[in-house]
């Protein structure tokens, strides 16, 4: 026996005691065998033995709570089996199963004390296999501890990974249902100007008919000079109404009634001369009637001119069914979104200034709704009478610039560097139609065109947001 | 009457005004129209009519208007000694919910229009809230008989018997 920092293996040292059993009668009478699958002892059982596995193998597993069975240890040659529980007295943690046929030395609590003590040849290898079984142990122990913190990273970084997946699917989802929205209503938009374009074009032929039938008097006619007239007229404001109701009431002293004085009050001065012309030869009222069939009818001109704008420029806004790119100009999409706005952009001073653009491939119904989020968003910000300002130009041959600038309250620092990321939205008050998507879906959709989009605070106040586009062919 | 009873209508769409102005022409004869374009000048139109003592029975009000918008503007008007008499209505296609509940809650809105309307409608209802407002100031209802709701004028009569004004 060689002594030392070293522990001799185990292999030698089993060896050594496999001489000591041949020249020792009293030890064989404590060698025992188990077949292969023959259980040693029981989890939860006190042990009165130990064993020291001399052939064969020996596996230690554990019933969890749960019923799974978990593998603890392989124990081989020169191990002790059932340690644990023999030194400490307390009920095995494991149940020992023989993996193959074994021998094994099975020692009662006072012949394993005898031995270890008092053997003179045995002593020093049985204490030596302790050591090595018990360092064996431990260090099995520190690899398991280390193995399990590195399954544990790998825990939280996969948590960590599901966690980012989640959050992903759940912007495509918000973004998928957007674009579901968006579809809809672009369908059901199409549909109602489809319907509303009939009844426009019926009112606005109406108009020309019934202006014919009153044109068809006698050359020269006062009645049909003043229904010209009425015919070319526009409505006048009311402040212009009551100013010049004062002058009418000069001129024509001899009026009482005041529905007659503010509808003469309508009638521009070559009117006013018709009816002075007149005096005495047609009544009045005659000329006033035929002044106000032509000023309805240039009414309804105008307004059924109004619904077919409106309505063209609906449909060619919500062209998104037709997703196919095609030549456009930039300003027709942007011209038609200022219309459909137009209920909410009323109330600002807009500048708008479109430079000459060449026509580039795009998809117009996508484009228009980057300028709606944008226009929308300028429009929720700014007070009545707030600045807006549109422009394009292009810049170099290849590239159109679209910038649209406000006078408002700008964009806040912390704000700017996140305004493209989806969900970022500050419109929590309230149930404002806004998902926090818009600007994200813009800055993905002019990306798809092969441009980019930028949102800055000017000099002197107010948010600027520029999107640049590539001139390109289809 | 040693004054008049003005009507106010406030429209910004001038052709809208124009057609609302000739659906009431009948009435202008007992009852002189003002109009407006924008909540600021049917103040200032509320204010003239109230130096020269006239007074306002009924003003018919659009919801969106440039700047200040119709609820808001009817709504300052409760605050105002003499015209918080006047009868007020909507007459809108744009005011949602939230608007109509102020509307009736803090302006006292007496009636809702909904455009487009039809001119007997309008008639119907700038009668009713005109003969309103001469029942509930007690003018002599005599006056009124030939132009606004003579069978609720007479029953006010009955109900409360003419004095001296």
């Amino acid at each position: 026996m060689q002594k030392g920092f070293l522990l001799n293996s185990r292999v030698d040292i089993l060896k050594f005691i496999n001489k000591v059993i041949s020249d020792t009668p009293d030890l064989q009478k404590l060698v025992v065998s188990f077949n292969e699958k023959e259980v040693l002892f029981k989890q939860g059982e006190n042990l009165p033995y130990l064993y020291l596995l001399l052939e064969g193998g020996v596996k230690l597993n554990r019933e969890n709570d749960d019923g799974s069975s978990l593998d603890i240890l392989t124990l081989e040659p020169g191990h002790f089996v059932g340690l644990v529980s023999f030194n400490t007295g307390n009920d095995s943690l494991t149940t020992a199963v023989a993996l193959k046929p074994i021998k094994a030395l099975r020692f009662s609590q006072d012949d394993f004390d005898e031995y270890l003590n008092n053997h003179p040849r045995l002593r020093h290898p049985m204490q030596q296999l302790m050591m090595s079984n018990m360092t064996d142990r431990l260090m099995g122990n520190v690899q398991l501890e280390s193995k399990m913190h590195a399954l544990n990273q790998k825990l939280e970084d996969e948590g960590e990974q599901l966690k980012i997946a989640y959050s992903k699917l759940e912007d495509s989802q918000q973004k998928l249902v957007h674009q579901e929205k968006m579809a809809t209503l672009g369908e059901l938009v199409a549909g109602f100007a489809h319907e509303v374009n009939n009844p426009a074009a019926a009112l606005l032929r109406s108009s020309e008919m019934l202006k014919e039938n009153f044109l068809d008097l006698p050359s020269g006619d006062p009645r049909s000079r003043i229904f010209e007239i009425g015919l070319n007229s526009s409505p006048l404001s009311s402040e212009m109404v009551r100013k010049r109701m004062l002058e009418v009431q000069k001129k024509f002293p001899y009026v009482k009634e005041r529905s007659i004085i503010r509808k003469l009050a309508q009638i521009p001065e070559e009117g006013h001369e018709v009816i002075i012309d007149q005096r005495k030869k047609t009544p009045i009222e005659i000329l006033v009637q035929q002044f106000e069939a032509g000023k309805f009818i240039h009414n309804i001109k105008v307004a059924s001119e109004r619904i077919a704008n409106l309505v063209k420029s609906l449909k060619s806004y919500s062209r998104q069914d037709n997703n196919e790119a095609e030549m456009i100009d930039l300003r027709d999409g942007i011209n038609d979104t200022i219309l459909i706005l137009s209920h909410r952009l009323k109330y600002l001073d807009m500048e708008v200034k479109m430079d000459e653009i060449p026509k580039t491939c795009a998809r117009l119904g996508e484009l228009n709704q980057v300028w709606t989020n944008i226009l929308v968003n300028a429009c929720d910000v700014l007070p009545d009478g707030g600045k807006l300002k549109i422009r394009t130009k292009t810049e170099g041959e290849y590239k159109i610039v679209v910038s649209i600038s406000d006078n408002g309250p700008g964009i806040p620092d912390d704000v700017l560097p996140r305004i493209f990321e989806p969900n970022f939205t500050t419109k929590n008050q309230g149930a404002q139609f806004g998902l926090g998507l818009g600007l994200a879906i813009s800055n993905e959709i002019i990306r798809h065109h092969g441009g980019f989009i930028r949102a800055s605070n000017r000099e002197n106040g107010g948010a600027k947001f520029e999107i640049i586009l590539p001139v390109k062919n289809c | 009457m040693d004054h008049e009873i003005y009507i106010l209508i406030v429209e910004d769409e001038l052709e809208v005004m124009d057609a609302i102005v000739n659906d009431l022409s009948e009435f202008e004869d007992h009852f002189p129209i003002e109009t407006a374009n924008t909540a600021e000048e049917a103040q200032s139109v509320v204010d003239q009519i109230y130096h020269a003592n006239n007074e306002v029975g009924l003003i018919l009000c659009d919801h969106v208007l440039p700047g200040k918008n119709g609820v808001d503007f009817l709504i300052e008007l409760q605050s105002h000694d003499l015209a918080r008499n006047s009868k007020k209505v909507l007459v809108t296609g744009q005011a949602g919910l939230e608007d109509t509940i102020q509307a009736i809650n803090k302006a006292r809105l007496d009636h809702y229009i909904a455009k487009p309307w039809t001119k007997e409608q309008l008639d119907s209802v700038v009668k009713e809230q005109l003969t309103n407002y001469v029942i509930d100031r007690k003018y002599n209802p005599m006056e009124f008989m030939a132009i606004l709701d003579s069978v609720k004028l007479a029953e006010s009569m009955r109900a409360n018997p003419l004095t001296d004004n």
